[in-house]
């Protein structure tokens, strides 16, 4: 391992933040057009940076022979208040590296399509500068080497996502969407905070592995010590922690029940739902649990609430997704439901698995949400798939994307997502039969709603909308200023798909890198496991698993054969429900708009989404609301009446003084004067 | 041994200082105004005086002294304040100079 | 102690003092009626001398009082030498000249009061063995600040055409005094307690020893002891009179408009206290809350 990778590696955050503050700050008037290149440069050194990272951690791990590998790179005191001492500082093993190159890589392919996607917007620079801003906060959140780095990380990519979503803040979705956001991600990170606070009240540090690994100085070691090591407070704080931090794990990775600002999140711009909302941010409490694993592990309970959960959220966003139009809702349904899939996998002590699926998911994920964005950015803002149909011919490089990422997401075998999904259903179908045949079922969904869409929008007869959408922003005004030589008027009037490029090169290179990415990432792990052997060698993994064997014994080696059976049914499952997308919505579209009302009350429940916004504002808003109504009115009556006394007290003792004594007479004071003399006279000498 | 005891020089002063103050607060003409203020440190001069003979010392006297020149040196200064004052508004009434008024 | 029935106003040490408050509250009450209509003002001038009178009145009953207590203590004391008729001239030339400092409506002739009073108090300093400090005060007051006084009077004074009326010829400000009642009440309300506090004790306070109090030890004390006290009266004097030249040699620039706004009516002052705005916390009633 080369050490000045290690040594200059701030540099990762830092350039996204200087591109950030050089395009928030100088990149405005005459200038917005060039308002990308600081954030391309500083998140493109980032993603070289990254892969140079990645390609020296492997040759390191290769040489290590199965050994943990992982390097402390403290820089700095960041604070200190007494015991309390927080290192400004990096960690780095295999774990740090593969989620920086997800987050840095697909988020400089993001960048370089959202030039394209958000050309001409009055707010470009403000835009490149939120990207800045989040890179540099999610890869604090990845490579920092204590829980309180990764709660900067945690905090800063919260406040851009509220940021980001808020985008459009002239529209009033977007603003409760922002606020909606941020809310939720405050109930989580409330127990993420209490979590921390925790660990150092236990262990007296929030540094992972302290001064290095197998050091045993770090809170991961301390925790995944033996359990005779550990004072009774430790044990008992270690009964209470996972709770904790997995509350702020299922707040960022809207998982039920906090599932409910993601779907919302889809107001901000489509380059942001791809790279903050599916591939980077979410994951975050993936990466969270897979990094913090001791501490889980020892808690039964807390693990199997961590399956458990992430399959609930799995065949919720699922049978959601069935019943939503707006292809964007689809993904978002879709998103919340693979983000279950990566929390079984670290649930079942799979978190190799989950990371796997993580890394997949991020590539198709943003292929799918990107290509939507082009589907958008050619439709004037439509994203309802009611409304178009298709669209092979209008857009067909998209077409191939979209198939890409659709047969990617659904499962589809030699695809990424097929390996990747399927680990994690083997490794929870090896836990609990239960849980793998959710898991199945999910699948399945996911593969029939996939294809609805991929079918109704793609597929089938010319349907193109020729009117903009009512919330239509800038994503079609940019063609006005943009060098494709039709004006704005030309989408509005005689829309001609024919001679209108709506797939600039700069938005379609970055899906050809990601189509690529979504193909072939499951290779990483398959047939040899690759991938799956260079994480394990993550000391958080290697503890993790220890800690495992020496409480629950060694696990059941799986068969091989089992796997690939497995592999079987998951294949066909996939084959199955796209067959039925296929039956249900190309060949005959009446069958699939029948469907809903044979089984009406299923499909006024799902798109309802199982009241569950609705739930949350009857028994939570509402009540606290009328809390606030009625603090409002006590505030207003009562405090504010008393601050009001208070404040009119002096004011009439002020008016009477003004036409008695402060009339400005200088022989005035001197009467007052005088009077207070003689009084204190009288009370010295006179009456005691 | 005189029959006349502290108090009643006391008491002259004191009806001296408490006349000056009720000329200071009563006449509107700034010189005047002044003029009693002299009276007042005339009463306060013969209480420091009484009370110096009263314990034999001349730290009474000694005070006097210091009430003697603070006296004139605010009768140079307050008199160059008067007269500047009165350039100003032409009129010696205490009562035109009322911007502090609250 | 004539006046003091211990029975009349409660026992104690408050009976037993020298003055009865009782009188002291009488005489204060007459003295103040009596200077209050003593103040300049429009009134006839008889009524101006009645207040004299009744003002005198109330002096000559607290001499009268405070005499028989000294001649008591003196008779008590066969001893004691005769009793000394320049105090009770000079304390009654000074009370009375300051009185009239305060009312005379004519300053000239207030400055000349002022002198008078200078002068017995000069006196009574002598009669306690102040004969330098005597010195100094009618040289300092009478020869020097008095002499500015009455220069700075010629100088601001607005002379008006002089009539046979007693007023004529004077400055408004200088005829109406200013608030009479008040700052009569709370002045012998003062005085009230000053000689309460003075007389509150039932026996006289008679001077412990007789040091060497000529004119040679108080300068050898000056310069001694009390040096550093003369050292600073030498800079205060100093600082007094570079501030006085400073003061007056600043010229008041007069604009055109200070001109012309002389030359009329002055404003009127918007003081009714019911068109004034009252700033700060309104209402909480009139507060725009944004609604929820």
């Amino acid at each position: 391992m080369e050490t000045f990778l290690l040594d200059w590696s701030i540099l990762i955050p830092l350039l996204p933040l200087v591109g950030a503050i050089v395009s928030g700050l100088l990149m405005t008037g005459q200038r917005k057009p060039a308002a990308h290149w600081p954030i391309w440069i500083g998140v493109g050194y980032a993603a070289v940076h990254s892969l140079l990272l990645l390609y020296g951690m492997i040759s390191h791990a290769s040489a290590a022979h199965g050994q943990a590998v992982g390097f402390v790179e403290p820089y700095w005191t960041w604070f200190a208040a007494g015991d309390f001492v927080i290192r400004w500082g990096y960690f780095f093993d295999p774990l740090t590296t593969v989620m920086l190159c997800v987050v840095c890589g697909i988020g400089f392919l993001i960048t370089v399509f959202a030039a394209g996607y958000m050309k001409g917007e009055a707010g470009y620079f403000r835009f490149f500068a939120y990207l800045g801003l989040f890179i540099f906060s999610m890869t604090n959140l990845v490579m920092g080497e204590n829980l309180i780095m990764l709660y900067l990380g945690w905090e800063g990519v919260g406040v851009c996502s509220y940021l980001l979503i808020g985008y459009y803040y002239e529209k009033p979705a977007a603003r409760e969407a922002a606020k909606k956001a941020f809310l939720v991600n405050r109930v989580g990170d409330f127990g993420f905070a209490l979590g921390i606070m925790l660990c150092f009240l236990a262990f007296g540090t929030v540094s992972y592995f302290g001064e290095g690994v197998g050091t045993g100085t770090g809170l991961l070691e301390i925790a995944g010590g033996a359990r005779e090591g550990l004072t009774p407070f430790q044990i008992t704080a270690l009964q209470w922690i996972p709770f904790l931090l997995m509350l702020g794990a299922f707040g960022k990775s809207a998982q039920f029940p906090l599932h409910v600002w993601l779907p919302d999140a889809m107001e901000g711009p489509t380059p942001v739902s791809a790279l903050i909302h599916a591939a980077t941010m979410v994951t975050a409490g993936v990466y969270m649990i897979a990094r913090c694993g001791t501490l889980f592990v020892g808690n039964e309970a807390a693990m199997t609430t961590v399956a458990t959960v992430g399959a609930i959220t799995a065949l919720l966003g699922a049978t959601i997704a069935l019943r939503q139009f707006d292809l964007k809702k689809v993904f978002a349904y879709s998103t919340i439901s693979q983000l279950g899939f990566m929390f079984v996998a670290v649930g079942v002590l799979a978190p190799v698995a989950g990371v796997f699926h993580l890394v997949t998911h991020a590539f198709f994920k943003a292929l799918l949400f990107l290509s939507s964005g082009v589907v958008m950015h050619a439709m004037l803002g439509h994203l309802d798939m009611r409304k178009m149909s298709g669209l092979k011919h209008v857009l067909p490089k998209t077409r191939w994307l979209m198939l890409i990422g659709c047969l990617a997401l659904a499962g589809v075998p030699l695809l990424s997502g097929f390996f990747s999904k399927d680990e994690i259903v083997a490794a929870a179908w090896h836990r609990h039969v239960a849980l793998g045949a959710v898991l199945l079922f999910t699948a399945f969904l996911t593969a029939y709603y996939t294809f609805r869409l991929y079918f109704r929008v793609f597929e089938g007869p010319q349907l193109v909308p020729t009117t903009p959408a009512e919330d239509h922003h800038a994503p079609a005004d940019d063609h006005a200023h943009s060098a494709h030589g039709h004006g704005h008027d030309d989408h509005g009037h005689g829309h001609d798909a024919h001679h209108h490029n709506h797939e600039p090169a700069i938005m379609i290179v970055p899906l050809v890198v990601l189509a690529i990415g979504a193909v072939l990432a499951g290779y990483l792990n398959f047939p040899v496991h690759a991938l799956g052997h260079f994480l394990d060698q993550s000391p958080s993994y290697q503890q993790t698993e220890a800690l495992a064997h020496s409480l629950y014994g060694e696990p059941e080696p799986t068969d091989p054969a089992a796997h690939y059976a497995f592999m079987g049914i998951s294949a066909a499952i996939a084959i199955v429900g796209i067959a039925l997308a296929y039956w249900l919505h190309l060949k005959d579209r009446r069958r699939g708009e029948a469907l809903p009302q044979k089984a009406a009350p299923i499909s006024r429940l799902l798109e309802a989404k199982y009241w569950i916004d609705e739930i949350y504002q009857g028994y939570i808003v509402e009540p606290l609301r009328w809390i606030g109504r009625a603090s409002f009115v006590f505030d207003r009556f009562v405090i504010d009446g008393l601050v009001w006394i208070v404040g009119f007290v002096p004011q009439l003792g002020a008016f009477v003084l003004k036409y008695t004594t402060q009339r400005g007479y200088l022989q005035g004071y001197a009467v007052t004067m005088l009077l207070c003399i003689a009084v204190i006279l009288l009370l010295i000498f006179g009456l005691w | 041994m005189n029959e006349l005891v502290l108090q009643h020089y006391l008491a002259v002063g004191g009806i001296l200082f408490v006349i000056g103050l009720i000329g200071f607060m009563t006449r509107r003409n700034l010189i005047v105004m002044f003029l009693c203020t002299e009276l007042m440190f005339q009463g306060c001069a013969l209480n420091l005086i009484a009370f110096g003979a009263y314990h034999g010392n001349l730290g009474g006297q000694v005070f006097t002294i210091m009430v003697l020149v603070i006296a004139a040196a605010e009768a140079s200064l307050a008199l160059g304040l008067v007269v500047l004052l009165f350039r100003h508004k032409h009129t010696l009434d205490a009562n035109a100079w009322r911007e502090l008024k609250g | 102690m004539p006046l003091s029935d211990p029975g009349f106003f409660g026992g104690g040490l408050l009976a037993q003092a020298v003055l009865h408050p009782v009188l002291v509250l009488v005489l204060c009450i007459v003295a103040g009626i009596g200077t209050f209509l003593l103040l300049p003002s429009r009134r006839e001038p008889a009524t101006r001398k009645i207040g004299g009178a009744i003002a005198l009145l109330a002096l000559l009953v607290l001499g009268a009082v405070l005499f028989r207590w000294a001649a008591g203590s003196a008779a008590s004391a066969p001893d004691a030498p005769k009793l000394n008729p320049y105090f009770w001239i000079f304390a009654a030339v000074t009370v009375i000249g300051a009185l009239r400092v305060v009312t005379h409506p004519r300053p000239v002739y207030s400055a000349l009061y002022f002198v008078l009073t200078i002068f017995s108090t000069a006196g009574l300093f002598v009669l306690l063995a102040a004969e330098f400090m005597a010195a100094a005060l009618v040289l300092i007051y009478a020869g020097a600040i008095l002499v500015t006084y009455v220069f700075v009077i010629m100088l601001a004074q607005q002379s008006q055409n002089s009539g046979d009326q007693p007023l004529a010829g004077l400055a408004e400000y200088d005829v109406v005094s200013r608030e009479p009642i008040t700052a009569c009440a709370v002045g012998f309300a003062l005085m009230g307690v000053l000689l309460f506090v003075i007389f509150d004790r039932p026996g006289g306070l008679p001077p412990s020893a007789t040091g060497p109090f000529d004119t040679r030890a108080l300068g050898e004390t000056l310069f001694s002891r009390d040096l550093l006290s003369v050292e600073v009266a030498g800079v205060i004097l100093t600082l007094a009179m570079v501030g006085a030249i400073a003061i007056a040699r600043r010229r008041v620039p007069v604009s055109q408009a200070d001109r012309l706004r002389e030359t009329q009516p002055p404003p009127q002052v918007a003081d009714n206290p019911h068109t004034i705005p009252i700033y700060g916390t309104d209402n909480p009633r009139q507060k725009a809350y944004p609604e929820a």
